[in-house]
């Protein structure tokens, strides 16, 4: 399996074997709707995001950035800004300890901390750290950088052309493209009853986070604490511990509550580091938190693709190839761009074939961004879909069941663990009224109705690495100990209710301690929706072992062996129910211990399966074809994410995937001037996020649960990803079936719906 | 962490300069060397001049802080008054996460000068609550599963409070109308109009 | 983060124009656009003069001859309410709700409405352009799709204000005070093309300020309304819009407004609408001529062609929806 992370794939080496726990039979506590252990906080304002930590002492930072698309520093001056009130400390790429190198590609690093040449405007060039925030931002501003401008590229298509100005010096792409195949394409299309092709591009987006990126940094001697805003303490650890060149033991990153990660928060930031040396400048710790102008320029966005794709089936609608050529705007530095993985792995298809390669461009590089790649590929795969159905004069739902697989078409062709997506598309189809609404008229008069769907699925079964404690206290409660970070998707609540599950201890009875590289242990990012089909395994684990330390000790008191007793209801007792049932609290060995640890690592992934969740989701809206003005009127989502872990959790976080898909498919576009190379849209009103009035209020999840005993100990796949993925195709798609037009280019906004309207069509 | 209440330092007390002059300069790691003596300040104690004295009602308590005239009311809120339960989403009135109640009605704390703030009644988050238990709102917000990450909380409790304290009881339309200032990332909007319809119930 | 500036808020109008008039002083009424503009340094502000404390420039209340006055200080949250607004002038209530968001509309003020700055990206942006004093218009050759389709010349702005079309739709007078004197102008001489100057958007000069906005009364059977297209459905200025008042008898139109927000760089009287529409019936066929004629004359730049669309669009839909 290969994931991307900062440019870098993560190739395939954890271990296949079988794991040790039964599957979970009917439960008690996973599933239900409960509401989350961690509520009270974040409703409260109590909840301490970093952006909240205030240590006694601290300074704060502020970045001074090249204003310039493409320019060379020429001289930094520092004088004035060293004078001005409450400054303490000024760093510069001539600071000692400040020459970092940054940014790898294949071939090591491209850049540097404070790179000389700026390679997009908003590159970082400088830092001061003062005693209030007003203070450091008024002394970045005094800072005096000479450039020296060049020219600059920020129109993908102009990048490609030999004379473009190179954003480095191998020239604008990132080495050759990458080719994907299998059968013969050219038999495949020549087999063809149908064959149509299609041109799409989606526009670059950035995460737009809530609590923007912000790093609180403490050295005590040659120790480093980091409260950081991040999905995941370890791989922030991991990547300063690097940098600065410093033992994990030395590096403690904690991260209780953070706004929002969606991707962008799975590496260290310039930020972070810039901070680090400030604090060891000044002795001081060293607040940075980024602007929200800012945070729209360097810490990553979703590459915008510009893709090509074909598609031939026979009458029937089985697909007989597949081909399509992906091109990823990463933008200044090395990314992965694209992601060809459900062209080649969501339909049945003998013959693929994809080229996906990079391109760069003086504008901020590109980072993972909810389904790297896939909603890009989505919006292309299932518009084309869309289309072959109609020329095939097939419904759209039965071309995709159709062409439905049981085995992953590549990595040496394992099985899937389950797969769902058939009922996805017939129980979704069902709730939505599919048939009913499609042959329902869109409508004579100037607003019309259409409806749309698509289907989709992701691609990471998760790094299988994690280790977790739990903590029996002799009064019968519980200490959760975990690495894995909460982002938002409830994984505190789903893990809490993973022990409650195994010992039958209520949630208000369990402390949870978490994302803390000082006090908990090991686990990937909470990222490439991992986090619960990761860490639940290794929490059961966890418990299980707690409660199997806690039988033997029955066993010894109770003259029995463990095999026969069981845990209920805070007693245990013979499975034969014979005798008095003894409570927890009245073993011996328990009060003598004062605590049993039990410690569950997760299991490895499956031998030769594979384990990736799927969806169908279904979109009607309303289109005024006088004004462009397109409204989602409501959307129906069904998802095999294997068990439903926690319904609540579980449909809000559906519901959110859409959102960003409507954001996607509808409102957000980075816009570059032509003429400097600068972000022209870099403000909350002007990059366009879905507001509460761009949701419709009739949004319907439906659960497809294939009871997977083989994925993993809990029977749970990834979720927050694919429900993003098949959302703004859905609404495309029913853009089309509403006015006929079939628009290409994300997002659709009035501008582009009209445009596209007045366009007059032929043979009509 | 506990919730933070009271002035926090203003730069003074406590310095490590001292403390890591003694232990010497320790390299780490080839990529890190201690790097020149800290700057030393050229000015006068920075923070007295050009300060206003304004008086504040927050959650019911008289407050009283010096202020630089371009400090806004979330500024004061977090950084003065350790009030961090008011969010910093963008400073521009563009997301909706500095939700406050003045006199009632809700405003972005971002927007409003700490100078022009004189005189009225301010609530914030932690002003809903009923001691150490939540308020109505707050409740609602947990029991419909109203947030994710939890950061546009605050402000779509405080959203959600100034409009059911003007209309008692919202028609779900008027519900999203009403929540419309306030940005949600994680996309949580369809949990929010539920919250907001379970605390109009829950309010009477 | 804001600059450094000095605070006064004074007791008295004569006070605020007398602080007004100094060198580089800037009012704050709501302080919603005054404070972005100076966030983004748009312009320095070296002193802030608050008008907070001038309750006589709040509140709505009836004029002798039977109008409506709106003190510059009212909230547009205080209009979309006003039951008299909502009644008699529902052009300017629909107006007012379409602003922005609600806990904008509960700070910003009509005086600051109808004063704000324009939303253009290179003007709010680190572009030192022609409205800023610099040399050129970046808007020409750049990102374009949310600038001037009429009324451009030089500088390629649209008006923001929701407020201003409906007012002006409505006959509405603006009274503006300077030190010693005051004088009440029609609402649509307040605005400034480009074709005057590029460096002010309204004739008000330092020194002065809007008190109050003054209506007529609403003859009987006037209907109005205010339709605002926009990319998002909360806090989005207009891609276009447009305010329509119309008195309609015996079956035809005897007198009528329309005026067009988010396409111009003030709002913008579609005069050849108007003359398409008086002494006809508001018929499909009369209506597809004003709608047409709204647009006589549009020059679009480069990515903004969809506002001649959507303008036809949004003026037929309107005068429909006024039957």
């Amino acid at each position: 399996m290969r994931y991307y992370v900062d440019g870098e794939d993560r190739p395939a080496t954890e271990p296949q074997g079988t794991p040790q726990l039964p599957p979970w039979g009917e439960t008690r506590v996973v599933g239900k709707p409960l509401s989350r252990v961690d509520g009270y906080e974040r409703v409260s304002g109590t909840a301490m995001y970093t952006l909240d930590v205030a240590l006694p002492d601290m300074l704060h930072a502020a970045i001074v950035r090249c204003p310039h698309a493409h320019a060379r520093v020429t001289k930094v001056d520092t004088s004035r800004a060293e004078k001005m009130p409450g400054v303490r400390a000024v760093l510069t790429g001539t600071t000692p300890g400040a020459d970092l190198p940054w940014y790898f590609g294949e071939q090591g690093p491209t850049s540097k901390l404070f790179d000389p040449h700026c390679r997009y405007a908003g590159e970082e060039v400088a830092a001061v750290a003062a005693e209030t925030p007003h203070q450091a931002r008024d002394a970045a501003q005094a800072v005096v950088v000479e450039y020296e401008v060049l020219p600059f590229v920020v129109d993908p298509d102009a990048a490609l052309k030999p004379d473009a100005p190179k954003v480095h010096e191998g020239g604008n792409r990132l080495g050759d493209p990458r080719v994907t195949q299998r059968g013969d394409v050219q038999a495949g299309f020549a087999q063809a009853d149908m064959v149509v092709e299609g041109s799409y591009r989606t526009p670059c987006e950035l995460h737009t986070t809530m609590e923007t990126f912000v790093s609180v940094t403490r050295w005590e001697g040659d120790r480093l604490t980091v409260w950081e805003s991040t999905q995941g303490v370890y791989a922030t650890r991991e990547g300063l511990a690097r940098t600065l060149g410093l033992p994990l033991s030395s590096v403690r990153v904690i991260c209780p509550y953070m706004g929002g990660g969606f991707g962008s928060k799975f590496e260290v930031g310039k930020y972070t580091v810039i901070a680090a040396l400030l604090a060891r400048m000044t002795a001081r710790p060293v607040k940075a938190a980024l602007s929200r102008e800012e945070s729209f320029l360097s810490e990553g966005n979703r590459p915008a693709n510009l893709i090509t794709l074909r598609a031939g089936a026979k009458k029937d609608g089985t697909l007989t190839a597949l081909q399509g050529s992906f091109t990823g705007v990463v933008g200044a530095y090395p990314s992965g761009g694209t992601a060809a993985f459900q062209v080649l792995a969501l339909y049945r298809c003998p013959n693929v074939r994809v080229e996906e390669s990079d391109l760069y461009l003086n504008a901020g590089k590109a980072r993972a961004f909810r389904a790297p790649g896939f909603p890009q590929c989505n919006w292309a795969l299932e518009q084309l879909m869309d289309d072959l159905a109609q020329k095939l004069g097939m419904d759209p739902v039965d071309l995709r069941l159709k062409n439905l697989t049981t085995v992953l078409q590549m990595w040496g062709n394992p099985p899937f663990t389950s797969t769902g997506l058939g009922e996805c598309l017939t129980r979704g189809a069902e709730a939505f009224g599919w048939q009913a609404a499609r042959a329902r008229p869109r409508g004579a008069g100037p607003v019309v109705r259409g409806v749309g769907m698509a289907a989709g699925m992701w691609g990471y079964p998760g790094e299988p690495r994690s280790t977790v404690i739990v903590k029996l206290y002799p009064d019968f409660s519980v200490n959760l100990n975990m690495g894995a970070s909460d982002i938002g998707t409830g994984t505190k609540t789903v893990m809490a209710m993973v022990v409650a599950e195994e010992l039958g201890v209520p949630l208000a009875r369990i402390q949870i301690e978490h994302a803390d590289t000082g006090t908990t242990q090991y686990a990937p990012v909470s990222g490439g929706s991992q986090t619960v089909l990761v860490n639940a395994p290794a929490v059961r684990a966890a418990a299980a072992d707690v409660k199997g330390q806690l039988l033997e000790i029955a066993a010894g008191e109770m003259n029995c062996s463990a095999g026969d007793l069981v845990l209920a209801d805070g007693k245990v007792a013979r499975a034969d129910s014979t005798g008095e049932p003894k409570p927890v609290t009245d073993l011996r060995g328990l009060q003598e211990r004062q605590v049993l640890v039990g410690v569950g690592r997760r299991h490895p992934h499956p031998q030769g399966k594979v384990g990736l969740p799927f969806a169908a989701q279904f979109a009607e809206v309303e289109v005024n074809r006088r004004t462009g003005e397109i409204r989602v009127i409501r959307l129906v989502a069904a998802h095999d994410s294997g068990r439903v872990m926690n319904l609540k959790t579980y449909e809000n976080q559906v519901f959110g995937g859409m959102t960003m898909g409507i954001g996607f498919g509808l409102t957000e576009q980075r816009l570059l001037d032509p003429q400097t190379g600068k972000m022209a849209n870099a403000n909350w009103h002007d990059y366009k996020i879905p507001t509460a009035k761009d949701v419709p209020l009739e949004q319907t999840c439906v659960p497809v649960d294939p009871h997977d005993t083989e994925c993993n100990t809990t029977g749970a796949k990834g979720l927050g990803e694919p429900a993003t993925i098949p959302t703004a195709a859905a609404i495309a798609n029913a853009v089309y079936h509403a006015t006929g037009v079939r628009v290409t280019e994300a997002p659709i906004t009035p501008m582009s719906m009209l445009e596209l309207l007045a366009v007059p069509k032929g043979g009509e | 962490m506990t919730r933070r209440r009271g002035s926090k330092g203003d730069g003074k007390g406590l310095s490590r300069r001292d403390f890591l002059g003694s232990v010497g300069a320790s390299t780490v790691g080839a990529a890190l060397t201690v790097a020149a003596p800290p700057l030393t300040a050229a000015e006068p104690a920075p923070q007295q001049e050009g300060l206003t004295p304004v008086a504040l009602r927050i959650n019911g308590r008289a407050e009283r802080v010096l202020v630089e005239p371009r400090w806004t009311l979330l500024d004061v809120l977090r950084e003065r008054l350790g009030l961090t339960g008011t969010k910093d989403g963008c400073e521009r009135g563009e997301c909706g996460a500095c939700t406050v109640l003045i006199d009632g009605t809700a405003r972005y704390a971002c927007l409003v000068l700490a100078v022009e703030a004189e005189g009225r009644e301010i609530t914030t988050v932690e002003g809903l609550m009923n001691g150490e238990a939540l308020g109505p709102v707050q409740a609602a917000f947990v029991e419909a599963d109203g947030f994710q990450c939890g950061f546009c909380t605050p402000g779509q409790v405080m959203a959600a409070e100034g409009l059911l304290r003007k209309q008692p009881h919202p028609s779900l339309e008027e519900i999203r109308e009403g929540m419309s200032g306030n940005l949600c990332r994680c996309g949580s909007y369809r949990h929010i109009f539920e919250a907001v319809r379970r605390a109009a119930e829950a309010r009477g | 983060m804001l600059p450094t500036f000095t605070y006064v808020r004074p007791k008295t109008v004569a006070e605020a124009l007398e602080q007004g008039a100094a060198e580089g002083a800037a009012l704050h009424a709501g302080g919603t656009d005054l404070l972005g503009c100076l966030r983004d340094r748009v312009f320095q502000a070296g002193k802030i003069v608050s008008l907070s404390g001038l309750s006589e420039l709040r509140g709505i209340a009836a004029t002798r001859e039977g109008g409506l006055r709106i003190g510059a200080l009212t909230t547009l949250a205080e209009i979309a309410e006003h039951a008299t607004i909502q009644e008699r002038y529902p052009a300017l209530a629909q107006g007012a709700a379409s602003a922005a968001s609600p806990q904008l509309r509960s700070q910003g003020t009509l005086g600051g409405n109808l004063c704000q700055r324009p939303r253009c990206w290179y003007f709010r942006g680190d572009f030192h352009c022609l409205r800023k004093g610099g040399g050129r218009c970046y808007a020409v050759a750049g990102q374009n799709q949310f600038h001037c389709i009429l009324g451009g010349m030089g500088c390629y702005i649209v008006h923001p204000s929701d407020t201003a079309p409906a007012l002006i739709a409505l006959g509405a007078q603006v009274r503006i005070v300077s030190r010693g004197s005051s004088r009440l102008l029609a609402l649509e001489s307040f605005f400034v093309p480009p074709a005057q100057t590029v460096r002010r958007e309204n004739v008000l000069r330092p020194g002065e300020l809007v008190s109050e906005v003054r209506l007529p009364p609403a003859p009987a059977g006037m209907r109005s309304r205010y339709r605002k297209v926009r990319a998002r459905g909360s806090w989005d200025f207009a891609l276009a819009g447009v305010a329509v008042a119309a008195v309609l008898a015996e079956g035809k139109v005897q007198q009528v407004r329309v005026v067009l927000s988010g396409v111009a760089p003030i709002p913008w009287r579609a005069t050849e609408a108007e003359a398409a529409l008086v002494g006809k019936p508001l018929d499909a066929d009369a209506i597809g001529r004003a709608a047409a004629a709204s647009v006589a004359g549009a020059q679009p730049l480069s990515h903004n062609g969809y506002k001649i669309h959507l303008v036809r669009g949004i003026v037929a839909e309107t005068l429909e929806a006024l039957v």
